[in-house]
């Protein structure tokens, strides 16, 4: 008996010493780890407003400041789940909206940079994905990113969409993009991805109806 | 695991996990994460680190308490060092390289599930001194990167046609997608075990 109660001690004992271990350690980084969450979505989106080239001289601890300077939260998303963003003091209509939806395997998070006033896509950025690496998970390689910016997200197509992925190398008119070969699941995902948060934002900071 | 040769102390603990006894191709442990990360050099190499660190400190911590720890819970302590290991190396990436954290995803956790840690653990540092269990750690963890890196080397390049992320091969390279999915991983590690061993038998070892 007097063994037992020695081995739930000991094991008790040890796991309240390693728990104090990792919780120390925690404590002593936590605020680390969120302001390295913070200042990489607040470096996609100064990157997606062209700022990036600014932004080399900066230290990651300048960052929010250099952001909370230039950027401003569009009120309009205010409830909406969507995080949006314009330039402070500009009458522009660049507009950088965080966007959501079900990829091929895990959800696909990022923002997308869209002029309301030219009607054109200006960038995207993915900040997370579970694509497959080297099929699906090409879309966070910047050559595929560049294949949205300048598109036209107007007029809808006849067959509803805005953007239409194509096989790749086959995207001929203003309003299809070129998808990833050995990717079609991806490809149909950002498809939907893209199309749904261009209404879904046009909708909320224009009050139009969604498609 | 361990051959019955009677104890195998100092740095002979080290060197017979670098060939002989190597986890990887000898025991066939540490296969999940040979598959999953060796797609990328970088990777495969912060993995490696993350590894040989666990390895050191969990075979350390156990083998310092290796007779005060009851029979019964031997195995349950070991796990929580271990785990407790892991996580501190979760949380230093998380604050310190965010991206290659970002990259490796799930995989440093599943370190804890890495049979060479709690093979080591179990098979050697409940038995011996600190300074040898730490040189056992050590060894297993050199062994098992021995075995990863050449594998990324090869799949990188072919799949990706970049090395440490930098493009080496010229862009019209066609890519291997194959290389860089999981089951090339099985091909890649598979070749590698079958020559090792080849060499091996022919230096007349059985």
């Amino acid at each position: 008996m007097k063994e037992k109660l020695k081995t739930i001690l000991f094991t008790v004992a040890v796991t309240a010493v390693f728990t104090i271990l990792v919780s120390g350690v925690n404590a002593v980084l936590a605020d680390r780890i969120t302001a390295n969450k913070l200042v990489a979505r607040q470096f996609v989106v100064l990157d997606l407003f062209g700022l990036a080239s600014e932004t080399v001289i900066l230290t990651d601890a300048q960052i929010p400041g250099f952001f909370s300077e230039k950027i401003v939260v569009d009120p309009a998303f205010k409830d909406s789940g969507i995080e949006s963003y314009r330039l402070k003091n500009s009458t522009g209509g660049l507009i950088v909206c965080s966007f959501s939806g079900q990829g091929f395997w895990d959800n696909i998070n990022g923002f997308i940079a869209l002029d309301l006033a030219d009607r054109k896509i200006k960038g995207i950025e993915f900040t997370m994905h579970g694509e497959t690496p080297g099929l699906g998970g090409r879309i966070s390689e910047p050559e595929f990113k560049a294949r949205f910016i300048d598109k036209p997200f107007e007029p809808v197509r006849s067959d509803g969409l805005r953007l239409k992925l194509v096989s790749e190398g086959t995207a001929k008119k203003t309003d299809e993009v070129d998808g990833i070969t050995g990717a079609t699941g991806t490809s149909s995902a950002i498809e939907k991805i893209v199309n749904y948060s261009i209404n879904r934002i046009l909708n909320i900071s224009e009050g139009r109806a969604a498609q | 695991m361990s051959p019955a040769t009677g104890p195998v102390k100092g740095t002979a603990a080290l060197k017979r996990m670098l060939w002989d006894e190597n986890p990887v191709i000898g025991q066939i442990l540490g296969i999940c994460s040979a598959l999953a990360v060796t797609n990328l050099v970088k990777n495969t190499l912060v993995m490696c680190l993350g590894l040989i660190f666990t390895l050191i400190m969990s075979c350390f911590t156990v083998s310092l308490m290796r007779n005060v720890i009851p029979r019964q819970v031997r195995m349950i302590i070991q796990v929580l060092i271990i785990a407790a290991y892991v996580i501190v190396i979760k949380i230093v990436l998380d604050a310190y390289l965010p991206d290659i954290s970002n990259e490796l995803g799930p995989y440093v956790g599943l370190i804890i599930t890495n049979c060479i840690v709690m093979g080591r653990t179990e098979g050697y540092a409940m038995a011996n001194r600190p300074m040898d269990a730490i040189l056992d750690g050590l060894g297993a963890g050199i062994g098992y990167s021995l075995v990863l890196l050449p594998i990324a080397m090869i799949r990188e390049p072919l799949g990706l046609g970049s090395f440490f992320g930098i493009q080496v091969l010229p862009s019209d390279w066609t890519r291997w997608n194959m290389m860089v999915i999981a089951p090339s991983g099985f091909f890649c590690l598979a070749t590698f075990i079958w020559i090792t061993r080849s060499i091996k038998n022919s230096g007349g070892k059985k």
